[in-house]
């Protein structure tokens, strides 16, 4: 069992990403320049771009823990595949939730088949289909394996999706993606890009290990009670 | 070789039951069929020439009709159990996924020769210059999906909601593959030079070579009990 | 992990108060043919299988009774390779069953209830298959040879989907012997057989009694399994209650002294 030292970590990095946030908002609403050429609308690109950024980090280490589960059969690492996966999912969400309502008003579509956004809407199916195969056996530790595999294939195929959905980009253009934080940066945004990352990664970080607890002590007790019952 | 041996005893052995049973070719080339039939009542050839979208239609209609019969790998298997006297025998888990998998691709080989018959029959498509070349892209594309989906077949048929859940697993990674292959197609039926379709057969090559060894790998992982 | 309880000893059986239930059979056999050591299985939070040990020779046919439930076949899964131990190993003439390689595979031969045959194909024709997953290569000797064994010689060319039941199993021994395992399992090969089928099958199966080969039978019927035994073993909630010769039971009372022993092993 990890120590309370675990979920009392992931309790403070929680309500320091939580507190990251609330900056982060001060600064996207009250601090950092406009963007010249998209307007308002652009701030959205703080908390959509971290986002991003976590919820493929989150898949990798979903990735890397299915491996090594696969590898060396140790339920903690399942658990921590799990708990990331889970955060992964949300991040994932946000990004696809504000990509369209970005795009909606800076370009006028909510879907213009950006590759990255299209990359994040895959990646966003392949989670799911971690979590259904993973509720969906008689065996639990079946279906651990089974996530497992789907989380090591998608990870394998993530880059080959990546790359041909960009050329497939270049090949049939759409609406011209401005670069996002503007012809050239500010200092000023910068920062406030730095502090969302920061935050977001806190509050991930605080979330996983705040869920590998409780996915541990869930595993333990399902042992627990079916051994009582004996 | 016992290791090849033990491959091709699999992908005869496979191939003889779908000789015997016919099920799954049967219910892939129906499909082949009506997916045609239906296409050229769901296209207005007014507003667009099939010609123009034939490649992609081609590959959806393989990609689905493909997971209909892939869905059903281990359906066989499971009747008797014979699939445990499989793997309590001394073959490898990797042989006994290249094995399903080469026999899957002969399948769907065969339906895509098909498939392509059909939609040049139904839209009156020309092969353009080089049909061979449109073969070895048909075959990479194949053997890409093939492997993935018997891999992920073996997954779902584990799982309480089965065949249901194999477009959900496969969907996503087949992506690339589909990038791909239609363009290669696309641009093989109006006859466009060799050159420019060299970039996709690397990739469909790349992707088919990923599958096919990650599938190995992961194969033994999936089948345990 | 927690240790488990002493076993029971006193339990007011109708046998000779010599034979002390154990956990550990008292006679070891070096080299065992088959031998496991603290097995365990579990499926999730459920113990299938906990902690059993066992030695068996050259020869020696051993029959596990037990109730549903008992985890029989999961114990016969364990030993026959086709489940990975939760804890604990098994080793076949030697060599433990190690997951990374597959040689070990061609010393088990298995029956199960399910025939593991392909309906579709010919009788002939799927034990040439099995015999390639074998690697055998004399498979034109061997085929024929294996059906006149166990009373197919004139079926090979059946589908096996168009075998009796009685036949069907038979057809399954065949393929469970195709490569000569010096260990053959059964999990309960009479289920579903008539009189007459059991009877053919029961005459087969004791030509497996050829003082070379280790067998180990699971059944529910008493009667069948207490035949060709020189072991015994009941099994209840994964563990061996109890475990004995043939010798010290006394057939026509042993239907009483299994329920008894179940009753107490589930207490």
């Amino acid at each position: 069992m990890p120590s309370k030292n675990v979920r009392t970590a992931g309790g403070v990095m929680a309500m320091l990403g939580v507190v990251g946030v609330l900056v982060l908002h001060w600064m996207v609403f009250f601090w950092t320049p406009t963007e010249a050429n998209q307007g308002i609308i652009q701030r959205i690109f703080y908390i959509h771009m971290p986002s991003a950024v976590v919820a493929f980090l989150a898949f990798g280490i979903v990735a890397i823990c299915s491996a090594l589960y696969l590898w060396l059969g140790d339920d903690h690492l399942d658990q921590a595949a799990v708990a990331a996966a889970e955060g992964g999912i949300v991040f994932t969400t946000i990004v696809l939730l504000t990509g369209p309502l970005w795009g909606r008003i800076a370009w006028g579509t909510y879907w213009t088949w950006e590759p990255r956004l299209t990359l994040t809407l895959l990646l966003w199916f392949i989670y799911l289909g971690y979590f259904l195969v993973r509720a969906s056996t008689e065996n639990p530790d079946r279906g651990k394996r089974f996530a497992a595999v789907v989380g090591i294939v998608g990870a394998l195929d993530i880059p080959l999706i990546h790359l041909s959905v960009r050329w497939f980009r270049s090949l049939h253009p759409g609406p011209v993606v401005i670069k996002p934080e503007g012809p050239t940066l500010a200092p000023q945004m910068m920062t406030t890009i730095m502090v969302g990352l920061v935050s977001l990664l806190l509050l991930f970080a605080g979330i996983f290990l705040i869920r590998y607890t409780i996915e541990v002590a869930k595993q333990t007790l399902d042992v627990r009670d079916q051994q009582a019952r004996v | 070789m016992t290791y090849l041996g033990q491959v091709y005893a699999i992908v005869w052995k496979d191939l003889l039951l779908e000789l015997r049973t016919r099920e799954r070719i049967a219910a892939m080339g129906a499909f082949a069929v009506l997916a045609g039939v239906l296409f050229n009542y769901s296209i207005d050839a007014t507003i667009v020439r099939p010609q123009d979208i034939a490649a992609g239609l081609i590959w959806m209609t393989l990609v689905f009709g493909g997971l209909l019969g892939i869905g059903r790998t281990f359906y066989l298997e499971a009747q008797d159990g014979a699939f445990q006297g499989i793997l309590t025998s001394p073959a490898p888990k990797d042989a006994i996924f290249l094995g399903k998998t080469a026999a899957n691709f002969v399948l769907l080989y065969v339906v895509a020769l098909l498939v392509v018959a059909v939609f040049t029959l139904f839209f009156g498509l020309h092969l353009g210059t080089s049909p061979a070349l449109l073969a070895l892209v048909l075959a990479l594309g194949a053997l890409g999906f093939v492997a993935l989906g018997t891999l992920f077949s073996a997954v779902s048929s584990g799982t309480h909601m089965g065949e249901t859940l194999l477009p959900i697993l496969v969907f996503p990674l087949l992506v690339p593959m589909v990038i791909y292959g239609v363009s290669a197609t696309s641009r093989l039926l109006v006859g466009r030079p060799v050159a420019e379709v060299a970039g996709n057969l690397r990739m469909l090559a790349a992707f088919a070579v990923l599958a096919v060894f990650a599938g190995a790998g992961l194969f033994r992982y999936v089948v345990e009990e | 992990m927690p240790s488990r309880p002493p076993p029971r000893v006193d339990l007011d059986l109708p046998v000779e108060a010599s034979t002390v239930p154990a956990l550990v059979t008292a006679r070891r056999v070096e080299p065992a043919v088959l031998s496991a050591r603290a097995l365990t299985r579990r499926y999730g939070a459920v113990v299938a299988v906990d902690g059993i040990d066992l030695d068996l020779a050259a020869g020696d046919f051993l029959t596990i009774f037990g109730p549903n439930g008992a985890g029989k076949t999961s114990l016969l899964s364990l030993l026959g390779g086709r489940l990975k131990p939760s804890g604990g190993d098994v080793h076949v003439g030697g060599q433990r069953l190690d997951f990374g390689e597959t040689s070990w595979r061609g010393r088990i031969g298995v029956l199960s209830h399910q025939s593991f045959l392909y309906g579709h194909l010919t009788v002939a024709e799927n034990l040439r298959f099995f015999g390639r997953l074998f690697g055998l290569e004399d498979l034109d000797e061997r085929v024929p040879e294996r059906l006149e064994q166990v009373g197919l010689a004139n079926r090979g060319d059946f589908l096996a989907r168009q075998l009796s039941h009685g036949m069907r199993q038979r057809a399954a021994l065949a393929r469970a012997l195709l490569h000569d395992p010096e260990l053959v399992l059964l999990d309960e090969p009479y289920t579903g057989l008539d009189p007459h089928a059991a009877a053919v099958l029961r005459g087969v199966l004791s030509s497996l009694k050829d003082g070379a080969r280790t067998v180990v039978m699971v059944t529910h019927n008493l009667t069948q399994g207490l035949e060709l035994a020189n072991r015994i073993a009941i099994q209840v909630r994964g563990r061996f209650t109890w475990t004995g010769e043939r010798d010290d039971v006394d057939a026509d009372a042993f239907e009483h002294f299994y329920h008894e022993v179940v009753e107490s092993g589930r207490a």
